[in-house]
Formats: structure tokens, C-alpha cells, sequence
């Protein structure tokens, strides 16, 4: 699932591991959402959107308005 | 596997407590078979004894999977675990109807667990590398 992960990351001047450590995962968790190889669960998704003060949709990008746009 | 959360710590303290009692128990089955020569139902206990920290390995990924709290990892452990299983299944397939035509000599069914290992850290290995090139962290 396409994301904004990285550059709300950037925008903080935060690593992977920086992340990582204040969502409690590992850095190839942080990095597999990043990349959209992994979608996280509903309760990781919202951990997301609490740590940048953001709704979920605001990060994650709709798949089914994705495909729309196409 | 990479030890990077509290439960993959304990994880592969386990796995070695278990391979290590594994070599233990298969040295010291076979050096009592072969002194003593044992029959009936202690001959059976005694052949039981290495498979015993084979089925601790069993419980241990069980535990892990319990423990992790790191949904990614939990859910790259399994995918792993899965295509081993399906390595064991395609190899024991074609080896049933191999030695089952005569084409092959039926070889002792050692092989599964390590059939399926193997499978396992196949595609432990490719994750791990698609992970390490998928995206570089910043």
C-alpha cells in the first residue's frame, strides 16, 4: 500500500531506527511499510497516525482510489 | 535470523539450547545402543530420545510466534516456515513416487526435518536480502 511513511519521517529528520524504536518494531518493519511491501495491521496503522499527530488516511493512500485514478 | 527484538533474543538462546542437546542426545543414544545393545521398550525410549529436542525446535518457533510482538517479523517468520513446507511436500512427493517406482533405493526419512529446514532458510535468506536492497534506510 502506497504510503507517505518516508517523507513524514524525512520531514522530522527521523532515521528508520528512530521510527522504529518510538512505534516499538523492528527498522525492517518501518522499512517494509515504507517500501508498500507490507501493509500493517489496523492497530500498527493507527500507532502511525497517533505518532504524527495525522488521521490514518492522511499516511496510507486508498487502494480503491488509487486504482480509480489510473 | 536477525536478533533485533527481546523475543528473537530468546528465540535463538532456545534454538541453540536445542541443537545443542540434539548432538548430546544422538551421541549418547547411539554410544549406549552400541555398548549395551538394548532391546524392547527401553531400546524404543532410548531411539525416541534425539527426536525429543527436534520436537522442542517445533515448540520453540511455536513460542516465538506467541512471543513476537513485531507483526512484520512474526508474519516473515511464517511465510518461511510455509514455503519450507511446501519444499517438504514437493521433495517427499517426488521421492515417494521415485522409490515407490524402484527408480531410487528408499532411503531412512532423516531427511524431513532438514528438508524442511533447508526450504525455511531458503527463503529466509532471499527475505532477507529483498529487504537489505528493497530500501536502503536513511
Amino acid at each position: 500500500m502506497k504510503n507517505r511513511l518516508r517523507v513524514l519521517r524525512a520531514e522530522r529528520g527521523w532515521s528508520q531506527g528512530d521510527l522504529a524504536e518510538r512505534l516499538e518494531v523492528s527498522r525492517q518493519s518501518v522499512n517494509a511499510i515504507e517500501t508498500g511491501r507490507y501493509d500493517p495491521s489496523l492497530p500498527l496503522a493507527f500507532r502511525i497516525a497517533d505518532l504524527f499527530e495525522l488521521s490514518i488516511e492522511q499516511i496510507f493512500v486508498n487502494p480503491a482510489l488509487e486504482a480509480g485514478e489510473e | 535470523m536477525n536478533a533485533s527484538t527481546p523475543a528473537m533474543k530468546r528465540y535463538n538462546r532456545r534454538m541453540l539450547w536445542a541443537f545443542a542437546a540434539y548432538v548430546v542426545a544422538l551421541f549418547a543414544a547411539n554410544s549406549i545402543d552400541n555398548h549395551y545393545h538394548l532391546q524392547g521398550g527401553v531400546l524404543i525410549a532410548l531411539s525416541v530420545v534425539p527426536a525429543l529436542p527436534i520436537i522442542a525446535v517445533v515448540a520453540i518457533i511455536g513460542r516465538y510466534l506467541v512471543e513476537e510482538r513485531d507483526e512484520y517479523l512474526r508474519q516473515r517468520l511464517v511465510t518461511c516456515m510455509l514455503f519450507g513446507t511446501g519444499v517438504l511436500l514437493a521433495v517427499g512427493t517426488v521421492y515417494n513416487f521415485l522409490s515407490g517406482s524402484g527408480a531410487i533405493d528408499p532411503m531412512p526419512r532423516l531427511w524431513i526435518f532438514p528438508v524442511w529446514a533447508m526450504g525455511w532458510f531458503a527463503a529466509q535468506a532471499f527475505l532477507c536480502l529483498r529487504d537489505r536492497f528493497a530500501g536502503q534506510p536513511a
